[in-house]
């Protein structure tokens, strides 16, 4: 990047926001993947009107874009693969509109997710996703990788609750997509388009997402199995059943042994735990849901079954869990943290297939997962410093995406394509389908300043 | 080429345990004022990646990352990885003094205290009207921010002790000088012989410190092992009150700020609640306490070399009591006072007091 370059970005957003330091340039660098490339330069726009002027610069002087949330990717979508300019989008961070009389809010993207919900918590209100990074990320983050969370089952995911966007295109006009109603039936769904773009159709200023009511009440319960076929069986029947808990997750045998290592917890090394959580405005309501759950597990001969009385009891509960993510991190250097979703019967089958693999390519890949949307994590660690056994890893990547494939399932449930899938692109999505996302990214961005490297919208 | 550096054999496989998850964003408070991912834990383990693979050179260019750090250990505690990133910051500060590399206010402050027994370099420490280097089963070891720049809370501690009718004894103190182990020097040697020797002659048991700094030093590092084989104990004032019925209460909204070298190092949050809620049934926890709290900013040399930023830190702190509606702001630690005080904006009507300064303020009242 030239300096007379850097100097015009000076100029949109003056100095105090723009830096080529190579703190900035090795911190921007890298997300929470394993990918890492340095960009050029870095700038935190604060209006929308410097993100217009940013995107009309770039494209004039065809240098590269990455717009960045909180760098939390998993999938390696901040990652400024070409180098180029990273826009993070931190300070602008101003929750615009809390309107619960029309259920919505409007936001920038740069708010965190968890700073929200501070704000719509006395009012009763939540944005459900509930994302496990949800302390740090962003909104925008949220919107550019449609983010899901554990309560994806019943709430869904970002995609159910974006209305509205303004977004900054990539010759720095401006489109106002959605409408500000709970219903719209209007022309093409363009907001939509853009959840799940991860920065390469252009750049998100505004949002305005519907929020729900949160139930106040939870019931918790917790079911051990000997049996990962019966875990399975109780997963589908529990989700058939009518009763629709509000999360209901899995956490597997080479999870407790992992967690037994690293803390000292002593969990039942069963093949699976299931822990599923109801959600209501009154006890009965919460109870009455979590006796049926409680009754599928012993029906399918769950060792042992476990109630919380109280909230004490539940985050007990939740330890295996909740737990979890932090013992992996611990294992070794490196990890790559999975997410494939399968159709919800098709999860023990995952399960097994994720073991075998392990033992095939003598890799240690704990899972845990939502197994109540069929979107599971599984967590491979390593150490990144072997190239041997980077190499294995790749293989074993490989090989379980052709198994997903397989199975009816997809790339990613929550966590998005960026560089980590996007060579399995062609594996889910038909030479059709792919040419029209092409076309779609053309259409928007004909010179393919926007995050360019991503879901594999070059190739082809 | 790998370069070797003494903080990578020291800490090499924390620093490469850090997986970039980005969770210290909610928490570093540096992070917080400035959204400037390469002032943040993350940001630091990965410069200090690039470092120890030998791409680049521990250089000036570092400085305003790596010294910009309070080392309040919320990182730390927050970390999935279990990465105790200020142990590595005080490591690699090291590595850069002896480069030649480090932030002109540390640089000062080292050379006043070759010379000076304070890090202010002022005169001789007050004497508060008191006696000193008494026998006495006692010694009060103010520290330095308490005898140069927050000397009415400690006159007012003090009187509490008088109060109390504690045999104690003030000494003619030097600065602990463990704040120099964190900011890449060592600890000054003639300085600890001063306070071994001055404390020992009085013939204590016990050594009160107003400052939690001035405790951990003399607690945790090895060169004042001495008082723990002369069999003295080193207790805060905060354990030592809360054994105390004071007999006063007030019936003010009163909130705490737990200091991170009180808290989160030293792990001591629960006798400063039990001395406040004796004496203030009106109490209030702040939105972020115990082991969750905020720095105000002060710590790891920050507020001598990044004074704007210190101040902002300090802000966000006080912006929390004000969302609590409290009238008065308590913390244990000399250093917190000061720089909240400092940063306190005239619309903002609450006191901040030690506890000690406040209790004795209530009994001077009744």
């Amino acid at each position: 990047m030239d300096r007379n370059v850097k100097e015009s970005l000076k100029e949109i957003v003056g100095a105090e926001n723009f830096s080529d330091s190579l703190i900035d340039l090795i911190a921007y660098a890298k997300d929470a993947s394993e990918y890492r490339h340095r960009p050029d330069a870095a700038v935190w726009p604060v209006t929308t009107d410097q993100v217009s002027a940013l995107l009309k610069l770039a494209n004039q002087e065809k240098f590269t874009i990455v717009p960045r949330g909180a760098g939390t990717s998993l999938a390696g979508l901040a990652v400024p693969e070409r180098g180029g300019l990273i826009m993070d989008m931190g300070r602008m961070d101003k929750i615009l509109e809390i309107n619960i009389e029309d259920r919505l809010v409007v936001v920038q993207p740069g708010v965190v997710y968890a700073d929200l919900d501070k704000k719509l918590s006395p009012h009763g209100f939540s944005f459900p996703p509930d994302p496990a990074s949800g302390s740090v990320c962003t909104l925008g983050g949220n919107v550019a990788t449609n983010a899901g969370g554990i309560k994806g089952a019943k709430y869904g995911t970002t995609k159910d609750y974006v209305l509205a966007l303004e977004v900054v295109l990539a010759d720095g006009s401006f489109m106002r997509t959605g409408s500000r109603c709970m219903k719209t039936s209007s022309g093409y769904d363009m907001t939509r388009l853009f959840v799940g773009s991860e920065g390469t159709l252009g750049v998100i200023t505004e949002i305005t997402l519907k929020i729900n009511p949160k139930p106040p009440l939870l019931s918790t319960a917790m079911a051990m199995f000997d049996d990962l076929e019966d875990a399975g069986r109780a997963i589908s029947q529990i989700m058939h059943s009518g009763i629709l808990p509000c999360a209901l997750e899995i956490v597997d045998q080479q999870t407790l042994k992992a967690i037994n290592q690293n803390t000292p917890l002593n969990l039942p090394e069963v093949e699976a735990i299931l822990l599923a959580e109801t959600d209501g405005y009154t006890r009965e309501e919460t109870e009455y849901q979590i006796d049926k759950v409680v009754e599928i597990f012993q029906r399918n001969r769950a060792s042992m079954i476990r109630r919380a009385d109280n909230r004490q009891e539940a985050e007990t509960l939740w330890t295996a869990r909740k737990t979890a993510y932090g013992v992996m991190a611990r294992i070794n250097n490196n990890l790559f943290v999975e997410d494939l979703a399968v159709p919800m019967s098709k999860v023990p089958e995952m399960l097994r297939a994720i073991s075998d693999l392990a033992k095939k390519y003598n890799l240690v890949i704990p899972t845990v997962g939502h197994a109540g949307d069929g979107n599971l994590h599984p967590v491979i660690s390593f150490d990144g410093t072997k190239p041997e056994e980077v190499h294995r890893v790749e293989q074993a990547s490989a090989e379980l995406f052709e198994k997903v494939i397989r199975l009816g399932g997809t790339l990613t449930g929550e966590h998005g394509i960026g560089l980590a899938k996007a060579r399995f692109m062609g594996m889910e999505h038909d030479a059709k389908s792919m040419e029209y996302m092409r076309g779609i990214k053309r259409l928007f961005d004909p010179n393919n300043i926007l995050n360019p490297g991503k879901m594999a919208l070059e190739a082809g | 080429m790998e370069t070797t550096y003494e903080f990578a054999e020291k800490f090499r496989d924390q620093v490469l345990r850090c997986s970039s998850c980005g969770f210290c964003r909610a928490v570093c408070p540096v992070f917080g004022i400035t959204k400037r991912p390469a002032f943040n834990a993350r940001g630091k383990m990965l410069v200090l990646k690039e470092v120890m693979a030998g791409n680049i050179p521990l250089n000036d260019e570092l400085i305003e990352t790596l010294f910009q750090c309070t080392t309040c250990a919320a990182c730390a505690n927050n970390c999935p990885s279990g990465v105790n990133v200020p142990e590595i910051i005080k490591s690699v500060r090291k590595d850069m003094v002896h480069l030649g590399t480090c932030h002109p206010a540390f640089v000062g402050m080292n050379q006043v205290l070759e010379t000076s027994p304070n890090i202010y370099g002022e005169p001789g420490p007050p004497d508060f009207e008191r006696e000193r280097n008494r026998k006495a089963q006692y010694v009060f070891f103010v520290g330095c921010v308490g005898s140069y720049r927050e000397e009415e809370a400690t006159e007012e501690t003090l009187a509490l002790l008088d109060r109390q009718q504690v045999d104690f004894t003030l000494i003619d103190e030097a600065c602990c000088s463990g704040v120099l182990e964190d900011l890449g020097y060592t600890i000054q040697k003639n300085h600890v012989q001063t306070n071994l020797d001055r404390i020992l002659a009085t013939g204590c048991r016990t050594v009160l410190t107003g400052c939690p700094y001035c405790f951990r030093t003399f607690n945790e590092k090895p060169e004042y092992a001495d008082l723990k084989k002369q069999r003295i104990d080193v207790v805060h004032i905060s354990q030592f009150l809360s054994d105390i019925d004071f007999g006063v209460q007030t019936d003010k909204k009163v909130t705490y700020h737990d200091p991170c070298d009180l808290g989160r190092h030293a792990g001591i949050y629960e006798e400063p609640r039990k001395t406040i809620q004796k004496i203030a049934s009106n109490f209030v926890e702040l939105p972020s306490n115990r082991a969750n709290a905020l720095c105000c900013g002060a710590g790891g040399g920050v507020r001598g070399a990044y004074a704007a930023n210190s101040i902002a830190m300090a802000r966000r702190r006080l912006a929390e009591v004000e969302a609590v509606g409290a009238d008065v702001l308590l913390t244990e630690c000399n250093s917190c006072v000061h720089n909240l005080s400092n940063a306190k904006l005239r619309a903002q009507k609450f006191k901040i007091y030690t506890t000690a300064q406040f209790i004795n303020h209530l009994l001077e009242e009744a």
